[in-house]
């Protein structure tokens, strides 16, 4: 299932070695921080994210039985520091929301702000939307995987990019910047 | 079917690369994390200090208190680890069975329970919740699956304390080394998520780091949906009983050392802005009251610092009552005439101080400072968190960068030796002792001091000796959840200092900008107050507030009792509650043999025309021989039209921290009552902050309603 190296790095690390432990999360950093720049599109939010899953993970990891692949296990904790983040973040909507803050590419700084309205609403469509749509789309997942992530079934997902697909084409509108 | 443009935009995402800082950072923190995760021993766990009642939540901790209960869990699993396999068969038949779940869940909640053995039923609980919202109901074997338990919104938990205040031990120094503040529900409204820790055990690294986005501005503590959530709170106040009733022919003199400190406003104004009512301990009435500037008589010259003035009025809470006013304002020192300023900036930089409302809003606080000090004057800092470090030697504020730099490098991280940060702070400010200036020491922390010297007591008393040596300590406060009142207010009591509660960046504009004087220069100290009542004329009195603050009889003329200090420009003042003679409010009967006070006054009627008489002692900063002020209160007094609005709103506020403390004594009186007395008394108000007043108070009906 998952790389040997790292199944032999999560047991020493279960073992309390710090060293392996160490190097799991440099591992694991790039895939945890670009998630989490998908989830919330601003680089400081997501290396907050980032670095509170990189702590869960240490507080976490002696739960983990290698009943899954470790990759599946990390993008479910990941997820969820994300979603406590944006719970603390709707709490607060008067802070410094991450907005718009250019992207990678700065010539599509307005396609940043349709992405991010279109992360919105598909937020909006209902529990485990977004989480969805990230991971199927933005993570090219299958709907297999996903739901493993998701703790939900493979027809679950594809009820779930079904239904955005739907109540995307209705709000066709928004979508008008892609090419 | 083809692909959707929303599907094509997701695919096409592209996450900018990681920042290498950024990336250390959370290897650092992960790291920490993972010691404290495995260093701490099963008795540590057990011994983790049991809930405390619980509180109107701490709405800023919500994001953390996910993550500490997640670890309650883990800490479990720690345990189940290290225990020998037989052992952890045995672990997995609880005694105090949690709902059948999978058996990562049982393990977790076995292990948890015996960890918190002494804990009340419900932790355990908490800790083996379900894990999926739904349950899978398809093909997927998803129930095999590895989840981390900590996806739900954690219901209210049974929290360790990252803290103990008998820690020694340094294994333990690195359980304690946790940026998490207490734990609260997730339905708690939270700000920005805190800088998470930047892992800095190290001073070195403390000042190195370089710097990070700006700190989120904590400017707006606007009002947020009132909540009324359950929840663990580690604030600390230190609890008295409310001021009685007096006879004043049983007891005819009241002694009280004044106090100058505004912090209970602004924690006050913080929980009302939550919606939760302050807890009662939290209300101190005199600091409510002191903290707006009245318009007292302002003294000429600084050998006489004040002007007392005295005003008399009907009581707007009990009739047939009078409160009778005292107002002193401290002599203002011309800015061109102040005397150079030593000052050597001390925060706490320990892990506790990760919110936005704590480091950053410091470092901010801190930098307003800046404005109001000469350029010759001289600032150093010096941190504290696991170990104490000067990060600035003493520079003269024309290098404002330098100190700047220097403030924002700053990172939380580590446990609290407020202690040793203290005595180094104080080493510096001695080595650049600035003869016939201000030496004084700023205290940035949120409270908290349990690694080094605990013992309270001898730190009180270490800083006594100090400002004996001429170097002053003032306290500001910050943050919650962990807010150490009671320390604060010791230390700065003892320091010559004053204790002010900074939770906005408008109230440190307020203490450090506006206030910078006062805060700054003492112009008196060991102030204290002695009323002589006349039993002729009044029959009961009551000291609004100052419960803290009491003295005994013979302190008064006691030079080497310690009282509070008074700042430039600073304005203080006391109410007292009278019930004159003949009054039927009176509360307590006559006793049946006393003299009847009646036919005493016949005999003396030329006295009953004073309520009593007021003697303010006082030393200036740099003598050890008091002096004194003598004032007849005259029952004829009234209040001087000037002062009117000054009076009225002064009663208004004190009306409504009394409510706030219960209403013992305010009769039928309401936040409707206060609302209108606040509102016709604003007078000018230029910074607003009776304006403000009047919201704190309908948020006060509203928390109150909940």
């Amino acid at each position: 299932m998952d790389d040997p190296q790292i199944t032999v790095l999560i047991r020493r690390a279960q073992d309390g070695n710090g060293r392996a432990f160490g190097e799991l999360v440099d591992r694991h950093y790039d895939t945890i921080y670009r998630f989490a720049w998908k989830w919330c599109r601003h680089r400081a939010n997501a290396e907050d994210i980032a670095q509170q899953a990189c702590m869960k993970l240490a507080c976490n990891l002696g739960q983990f039985r290698f009943q899954a692949a470790f990759t599946s296990w990390l993008y479910r904790l990941v997820i969820n520091c994300a979603q406590d983040w944006q719970r603390a973040q709707q709490r607060h909507a008067h802070t410094d929301l991450a907005g718009t803050e250019p992207t990678a590419d700065p010539h599509r700084a307005e396609d940043a702000i349709y992405i991010d309205q279109l992360l919105q609403q598909l937020d909006q469509l209902g529990e485990g939307m977004k989480e969805t749509a990230l991971l199927v789309h933005a993570e090219g997942m299958s709907h297999a995987e996903a739901g493993a992530i998701l703790g939900v079934s493979e027809s679950t997902i594809s009820w779930r990019v079904h239904i955005m697909r739907k109540q995307m084409q209705q709000r066709e509108p928004l979508a008008s910047t892609t090419a | 079917m083809n692909m959707q443009p929303f599907e094509y935009d997701l695919r096409h995402l592209r996450a900018p690369p990681p920042d290498p800082m950024a990336r250390e950072r959370a290897h650092q923190a992960a790291l920490q994390e993972f010691e404290r995760v495995h260093a701490m021993p099963a008795t540590a766990a057990a011994n983790e200090p049991r809930m405390r009642p619980a509180r109107p939540v701490n709405s800023r901790s919500a994001w953390w208190g996910g993550l500490a209960s997640a670890c309650v869990a883990v800490v479990g699993v720690a345990i189940y680890w290290l225990l020998p396999p037989a052992d952890r068969v045995a672990q997995l038949q609880p005694a105090v069975a949690p709902p059948p779940v999978v058996e990562t869940q049982q393990a977790a909640a076995a292990a948890s329970v015996q960890a918190e053995n002494t804990a009340p039923p419900p932790a355990g609980q908490n800790v083996a919740r379900p894990r999926a919202r739904k349950p899978a109901r398809a093909a997927v074997p998803v129930p095999k699956m590895d989840m981390p338990a900590v996806n739900e919104p954690a219901p209210p938990v049974s929290q360790p304390e990252q803290r103990r205040a008998d820690t020694s031990s340094s294994a333990l120094a690195i359980v304690t080394d946790k940026p998490v503040p207490p734990s609260a529900p997730p339905p708690a409204p939270t700000p920005l998520l805190p800088r998470a820790s930047a892992a800095t055990g190290e001073l070195s690294e403390v000042t190195v780091v370089g710097s990070r986005r700006a700190a989120p501005d904590m400017v707006s503590a606007s009002p947020m949906a009132i909540v009324s959530v359950e929840a663990e709170n580690r604030d600390r106040f230190q609890h008295f009983e409310t001021n009685p009733v007096k006879l004043a022919n049983e007891e005819p003199v009241s002694t009280f050392s004044v106090d100058v400190d505004t912090a209970s406003y602004s924690f006050v104004r913080r929980q009302l802005n939550q919606g939760v009512l302050p807890p009662v301990d939290a209300v101190r009435v005199e600091e409510m009251v002191n903290y707006f500037d009245y318009s007292w008589p302002i003294p000429t010259s600084r050998e006489r610092p004040f002007d007392p003035m005295v005003a008399v009025s009907d009581s707007p809470w009990g009739k047939g009552r009078k409160l009778v006013h005292i107002g002193i304002k401290g002599y203002e020192v011309p800015a061109t005439r102040r005397p150079d300023v030593n000052l050597v900036l001390l925060l706490d930089v320990s892990g506790s101080m990760n919110s936005p409302d704590k480091l950053p809003l410091a470092q901010r606080s801190m930098a307003l400072l800046l404005d109001s000090l000469k350029p010759t004057d001289t600032v150093a800092i010096v941190v504290y968190a696991g170990a104490a470090g000067e990060v600035l030697a003493p520079t003269p504020v024309r290098e404002k960068d330098t100190i700047l730099a220097a403030l924002n490098s700053l990172r939380p991280g580590g446990s609290t030796a407020g202690a040793a940060g203290i005595q180094l702070a104080y080493q510096l400010a001695e080595r650049n002792f600035r003869k016939g200036g201000i030496n004084r020491i700023l205290l940035a922390t949120d409270g908290d001091f349990n690694v080094g010297i605990s013992d309270r007591e001898a730190l009180k008393s270490y800083v006594g000796r100090e400002r004996e040596k001429g170097v002053f300590l003032s306290v500001l406060g910050f943050g919650e959840g962990n807010y150490r009142d009671d320390v604060a207010q010791t230390l700065a009591q003892s320091g010559n200092g004053v204790a002010v509660y900074i939770d906005t960046l408008n109230e440190a504009r307020k203490v450090l900008v506006q206030q910078a004087s006062a805060a700054l220069f003492t112009i008196a100290k060991d102030v204290k107050l002695q009323v002589e009542f006349n039993p002729d004329s009044v029959a009961e009195y009551r000291l609004v507030g100052y419960e803290s603050r009491a003295l005994n009889r013979e302190d008064f003329g006691d030079d080497k009792v310690d009282a509070g200090d008074v700042g430039a420009g600073h304005t203080v003042t006391a109410i007292y509650e009278i019930t004159p003679v003949g009054s039927p409010a009176r509360m307590i009967e006559d006793r049946r043999y006393a003299e009847q006070p009646a036919l005493r006054a016949q005999q003396r009627r030329t006295a009953s025309s004073e309520y009593g008489f007021l003697k303010i002692r006082y030393k200036l900063p740099d003598s050890q021989r008091s002096r004194v002020l003598e004032l007849p209160i005259r029952a004829n007094t009234g209040v001087p039209p000037r002062l009117k609005q000054d009076v009225e709103f002064s009663a208004a506020v004190a009306g409504f921290a009394q409510l706030l403390r219960g209403g013992r004594y305010t009769g039928t009186l309401t936040f409707d009552d206060v609302l209108r007395q606040a509102q016709a008394s604003r007078g000018e108000d230029p910074f607003g902050y009776r304006a403000e007043f009047v919201q704190l108070v309908r948020l006060a009906e509203q928390a109150r309603g909940m």
